[in-house]
């Protein structure tokens, strides 16, 4: 298990070192006039000049990537160009509310899904029909909606939450939870009925298998045969779905956390990317190739735990 | 295994989401947004970029740097410019110099004292700050510290808009001992009514301050309690708004319909103008738009007050002239200019010799989409192609300086008559980035600029001229619309989308 782990580990290093040489080498191939933009319209063409100096930008590619790979290895991602804030903190400050939000949604998910999934699949009937037709629903309302929806009437019509984030250095977990529920719930709703689907499909395709026929004559309760074989086996179908949705989920919530107005990773990665801040963005960039590794390691070893077979291939 | 797999993968997630939400409500410390009864909170629309004065921006963009730095020269709310650090200026009988006379009893939070070295430090760090509004100095050659409480401010040619800056980014006072350090980029140190709150304070998310002790003018202190909460979107900004987590911010005419529906009262200003800058009037790139009558065409074919009833709900007034109703340059007559007429337009058109052969390409700017679309339609009317290129954000201001556009819809500010003349005439304009002039509009410029107290109503001959040869065509002022609840009192500012600082009070 440790040698799978470390070649999951090895690959995942390699993903990172290539990523960021791409996205480095596109972002400050193609982004225009960057010392321009920190001057604003008035500056005239020595400032720029001046300004480009400064950043390093008269410096050949290759130079500032590996500059810049050298301080990354250290743990210095920069300074804005806009604002001056290095990179680290920025992201220090950013990353909790955004996991807070993902994970509690992940968690809710998984949770959700898996009820609702297995009980379609095991009552079928009209329980079924309601989860497929939910899940057709829950799917073509993009989240953003939901997330409008939920403001209109739960914060301002009803004034049960807060309309915008209160989430700030210092407050009480109250004012997280207050903050977070509307967020949560506009971003879980297309997870869970999509994730019920699936888990639901999976755990059919499981049910109509010849061995849970076989344990089924030998008159082994079906309560035994759904918790001990058949979630077993339907595992790794809803592994990989939970994973894809924490993965799109990333992207999801950068309009989730505008709309809140959240202090999260969204509205970083849009700003920066607005004003070409490189610097910021590739901090954005590496932070999300990081979480999508790291998501797929975990699913990785945790289907590699329940299937031997996976370790092998 | 006695543990089913989903038990296990759930309780996995479940610890590594406890512990990252662990963390998170962890972060920082400081107090939340109190509900002192003399707190103000205020949604802005991004976060500024540094707190050195140096790299402080202009009009809407000044508002949180007032809080923490007092500028030499105060604007009140009707633009007339009152003493503030300087008690008194004068300029000699040449314009070339301008003296004033500096207060003696104001400290800087850190505790430096207040005086004429320390107003030229701050003119001499912006000069070379290399920061966005360091054209505000062009004109001064240096600044000589005459006793204690007097400078003088020698010119290189004479600066009608001078004092203006001075009570704009220009005229912004940092403490002498943190100008240029690494330190004051992230919390200002100034001699403002007051202080940042860093602990409570998040990067584009709020900044919070509190009421400086001691500070010399009282009347400009009206809270104990500043926040500036940073709200990028509209639909967020509004949301906060109706449901009370901020007192006032700027909206927009769709927006403002759900805030009037709130009771929110509004205060409106006119602070840009929107319209096309025909750009390329030597056809350098676009042979058409060198043919005077073709420029005029383009005026003649939009129905101004019909697409500002359509796309702006009206919130506007439509004109023909580029230049502010409060920038002295204004006048009545060149309102209505250019009348939609299209039969006149078309007219124009084939005695121009390119009937059918007028193309217009413009970059589509994020928002524009819709009055392009309109604008598409109009000049297609009269027989004119308008080709909307992809939508452009980030590289927009070099691609404009690299002359890559001959024509582009733009909301512009109209600003003082030289700021305005700098900004879209001049030949060091960035809005006339082929650098279109005659030795005519030289003079008229140059006039302005030597002016003195009589610029404003030079620049009206300068107005004259970019509209009688069609330099542009402008749409309408646009509405700035900025609601606020009714437990403040706010008043509006001229040529400011969102009013400064001191224009806020409680309401009684």
């Amino acid at each position: 298990m440790i040698k799978f782990i470390a070649k999951r580990l090895g690959s995942g290093l390699v993903v990172l070192f290539v990523v960021s040489a791409l996205t480095f080498t596109l972002l400050y191939t193609s982004s225009g006039s960057i010392a321009r933009n920190i001057l604003g319209d008035q500056a005239t063409p020595e400032q720029v000049a001046f300004k480009e100096q400064e950043l390093g930008l008269d410096q050949p590619l290759a130079t500032r990537y590996f500059a810049w790979l050298g301080d990354s290895l250290s743990g210095n991602l920069g300074a804005s160009w806009f604002t001056s804030e290095p990179v680290a903190n920025s992201l220090a400050t950013r990353i909790p509310v955004t996991m807070t939000m993902v994970f509690t949604a992940m968690i809710l998910i998984a949770i959700c899904a898996a009820l609702i999934g297995v009980a379609a699949a095991v009552k079928r009937g009209w329980v079924d029909r309601v989860v497929q037709v939910g899940a057709i629903v829950g799917d073509s309302i993009p989240g953003y909606v939901i997330g409008v929806l939920l403001v209109t009437l739960l914060a301002i019509q009803l004034g049960l939450f807060p309309a915008t984030s209160t989430i700030s250095p210092g407050v009480g977990p109250e004012a997280w939870v207050y903050s977070m529920t509307l967020p949560v719930i506009a971003l879980l709703i297309n997870g869970v009925t999509g994730g019920a689907q699936q888990i639901r499909s999976a755990v059919i395709k499981q049910l109509e298998r010849d061995y849970v026929r076989t344990l089924r004559s030998r008159g082994i309760g079906e309560r035994e045969i759904l918790f001990k074989h058949v979630l077993r086996s339907a595992a790794p179908a809803g592994l990989t779905v939970l994973s894809l949705q924490l993965i799109g989920m990333l992207g999801g919530v950068v309009i989730i956390e505008q709309i809140f107005a959240l202090p999260g990773m969204g509205p970083l990665a849009v700003t920066a990317t607005g004003q070409s801040d490189l610097p910021v963005v590739m901090g954005v960039v590496m932070y999300t190739v990081v979480v999508v590794i790291v998501v797929n390691l975990l699913v990785d070893i945790l289907n590699g735990w329940l299937n031997p077979k996976v370790r092998v291939s | 295994m006695k543990l089913g797999p989903k038990a296990a993968a759930a309780a996995l997630v479940l610890s590594a989401s406890l512990a990252l939400t662990a963390c998170g409500g962890g972060a920082g410390a400081g107090s939340n947004a109190g509900a002192s009864p003399t707190s103000l909170t205020l949604g802005t629309l991004r976060d500024i970029t540094s707190w050195d004065p140096a790299q402080a921006h202009v009009g809407h963009a000044l508002q949180p740097y007032q809080a923490a730095y007092d500028t030499l020269i105060l604007r009140e709310p009707d633009g007339k410019l009152s003493p503030m650090l300087a008690t008194a200026w004068k300029y000699n009988d040449t314009n070339t110099k301008l003296t004033l006379d500096l207060r003696t009893d104001v400290t800087f939070s850190d505790g430096a004292k207040f005086d004429a070295e320390a107003a030229k430090a701050n003119m001499d760090h912006f000069k070379k700050a290399n920061g966005p509004q360091m054209a505000q100095l062009a004109s001064v050659q240096d600044v000589a510290v005459v006793d204690a409480d007097t400078i003088d401010i020698n010119l290189a040619t004479p600066d009608p808009a001078l004092e203006y800056f001075l009570s704009q980014a220009a005229g912004l006072m940092g403490s002498p001992q943190s100008l240029g350090t690494d330190a004051i980029k992230t919390v200002p140190v100034g001699s403002g009514p007051y202080v940042m709150d860093k602990a409570a304070s998040v990067k584009d998310s709020q900044t919070v301050f509190t009421a400086r002790e001691g500070y010399w003018n009282k009347d400009l202190q009206k809270y104990q309690k500043l926040t500036l909460k940073i709200l990028t979107d509209p639909t967020a900004r509004t949301n906060a708004l109706v449901s009370g987590q901020i007192d006032a911010t700027l909206l927009d005419p769709k927006n403002g319909k759900q805030a009037e529906g709130a009771k929110m009262k509004l205060e409106t200003n006119q602070v840009d103008w929107s319209g096309l800058l025909l750009l390329d009037r030597d056809g350098t790139s676009n042979p058409a738009l060198a043919n005077l009558k073709v420029r005029q065409a383009i005026n003649h074919a939009f129905d101004r007050k019909t697409i500002l009833d359509q796309v702006m709900l009206g919130q506007g007034t439509p004109t023909s002239q580029p230049f502010g109703k409060d920038s002295g340059a204004w006048t009545e007559e060149l309102e209505n200019y250019y009348s939609y007429d299209p039969a006149k337009a078309k007219q124009l058109l084939k005695e121009s010799g390119f009937e059918g052969n007028v193309t217009l390409d413009v970059p589509t700017l994020p928002g524009g989409e819709t009055l392009i679309s309109v604008l598409q339609q109009q000049l297609a009317d009269v027989g004119i192609t308008l080709k909307p290129g992809a939508a452009i954000t980030n590289t927009f201001t070099a691609d404009v300086a690299a002359q890559k556009y001959h024509a582009l819809f733009y909301n512009l500010f109209q600003g003082e008559p030289t700021v305005a003349i700098d900004q879209i005439v001049s030949t060091k304009a960035l809005y006339n980035p082929f650098k279109n002039t005659t030795p005519e509009l030289e003079a008229k410029i140059q006039a302005v600029r030597t002016g003195g107290e009589e610029a404003g109503k030079l620049a009206q001959d300068v107005n004259k001229y970019v509209v009688e040869q069609a330099w542009f065509a402008p749409l309408f002022r646009v509405n700035q619309m900025y609601y606020h609840n009714d437990k403040v009192n706010v008043t509006p500012q001229i040529q400011q989308a969102v009013p400064s600082i001191y224009n806020y009070s409680p309401a009684k």
